[in-house]
């Protein structure tokens, strides 16, 4: 499975936790920040997003991931979620 | 421990079927003590009757029961499904409930589908039962029940408002009181560190005469802060132990920080953590550190960390206790703000 596909994912399961427009979300930059700017992840939504990586791809962030450290952009929880799955 | 007892109507609250009769039931007079009683230790009373959900009107209208029972579910559907509904209108666990009924059948349905709810018949209720009697009753408990009233209020506002979230809580007036922690407060912080889950960074019991002498201790700063908006007041909802310049480190550091849940929906949590912020830059911090024991239950505080900047911290900031992870924040920029809470600064 190619890193590509991962970020498509992450791009999905990004639309769906914040009940955003899926195309929007596609066309938005690789190092957009996962909490400030256009995309405003808060704790609901996060947990969303989390419980939805969990499922699609079996990373567990939560329990890994104890800083969060992944959650600085899409780009980087699709790096972590790739070299993990 | 029980926060609410839920209440079968015919044949417990009142004699009779209400449906069968011109007018409304008159209450047992030793049901109406009982509740009274029950709401001076911080136990609320709720209803559940399998009735026409039109007599709801009668119940929140009538002069004895109006001002006693919160959120009372009136309706055809089983009595399990009202506790349901109950518990999660008041923000309290099913094991917080308590339920009263005269019907041997409506008993036994709650018992098989909510084995956590603590079941009576009218005459096994005692008030000496040790589920009705906490060790202590904090002024915090005794206001449970006008409080649950003020946000069964506010969640109807909430329903019935047209615009954004954000819209409605710039128009509830929301008013964040802050300020350190008087001697008075201790019993009520302590409370907090014991009950809250959710927003607790580290779920650690700490001991009231622990945090008693942090009050005064010149090395430590014990921030509380109050909630209130148009409909009543929160009351003490959040508070932290913080170590000034832990290991001569130019830092503040959080050891417990943590917001009663019903006042994180309302971004309490990231307000609070702002003025923290601010206070600490004024004392001299160039960072905060923040001790966290990561789980599942604590996460939404955990992006919510994550989402004001906080990262793990340089190993030379300290060592976690097992368990735990130390996350730092530079406070140099951008430091939280909500738009939409008045925060208003007791004096030291």
């Amino acid at each position: 499975v190619l890193v590509s596909d991962v970020e498509t994912g992450v791009r999905e399961l990004l639309a769906a936790a914040l009940g955003r427009d899926p195309a929007e979300i596609a066309a938005l930059p690789a190092d957009t920040p996962l909490f400030n700017g256009p995309l405003g992840v808060g704790s609901l939504t996060g947990v969303r997003l989390l419980a939805g990586v969990k499922d699609r791809f079996g990373v567990d962030v939560v329990a890994e991931d104890l800083t969060l450290e992944s959650l600085e952009s899409i780009a980087t929880l699709t790096r972590y979620v790739a070299a993990r799955r | 421990m029980i926060k609410c007892v839920v209440w079968d109507l015919d044949d417990t609250v009142w004699p009779g079927v209400a449906i069968e009769q011109d007018v409304t039931p008159t209450p047992y007079p030793e049901v109406l003590r009982a509740m009274d009683v029950l709401a001076g230790r911080g136990i609320v009373s709720s209803a559940a009757s399998r009735t026409d959900p039109s007599l709801t009107a009668a119940v929140t209208a009538h002069p004895e029961l109006a001002g006693r029972l919160v959120a009372p579910q009136l309706g055809w559907g089983p009595k399990s499904e009202a506790l349901l509904r109950i518990a999660d209108e008041l923000g309290v666990a099913v094991e917080a409930l308590a339920f009263v009924d005269d019907s041997p059948f409506e008993r036994a349905e709650v018992a098989a589908v909510l084995p956590g709810v603590l079941v009576l018949g009218p005459d096994e209720l005692r008030l000496d039962r040790p589920e009705f009697t906490p060790a202590v009753v904090t002024d915090e408990a005794r206001a449970r029940p006008r409080r649950y009233r003020e946000e069964q209020a506010r969640r109807a506002a909430e329903r019935e408002h047209a615009g954004s979230r954000e819209a409605f809580l710039r128009a509830s007036g929301l008013e964040l009181t802050v300020g350190p922690a008087r001697p008075e407060d201790v019993p009520r912080v302590a409370e907090l560190a014991e009950r809250t889950h959710r927003f607790n960074t580290t779920g650690e019991p700490w001991p009231a005469d622990r945090i008693a002498s942090l009050i005064g201790d010149p090395g430590w700063f014990v921030p509380v802060a109050r909630l209130r908006d148009r409909f009543g007041e929160y009351g003490l909802i959040s508070t932290a132990l913080v170590e000034r310049h832990p290991r001569g480190l130019a830092a503040w550091q959080p050891r417990l920080f943590m917001v009663s849940c019903r006042a994180a929906g309302r971004d309490v949590p990231r307000a609070v953590l702002g003025w923290i912020m601010r206070r600490a830059l004024a004392d001299g911090a160039r960072q905060l550190l923040v001790d966290l024991r990561p789980s599942n239950a604590n996460l939404e505080l955990r992006l919510l960390l994550r989402g004001t900047g906080f990262t793990a911290a340089d190993p030379a900031a300290g060592s976690p206790a097992p368990g735990t992870v130390l996350l730092a924040r530079t406070l140099d920029s951008d430091l939280p703000e909500v738009p939409w809470l008045r925060l208003i600064e007791e004096c030291s």
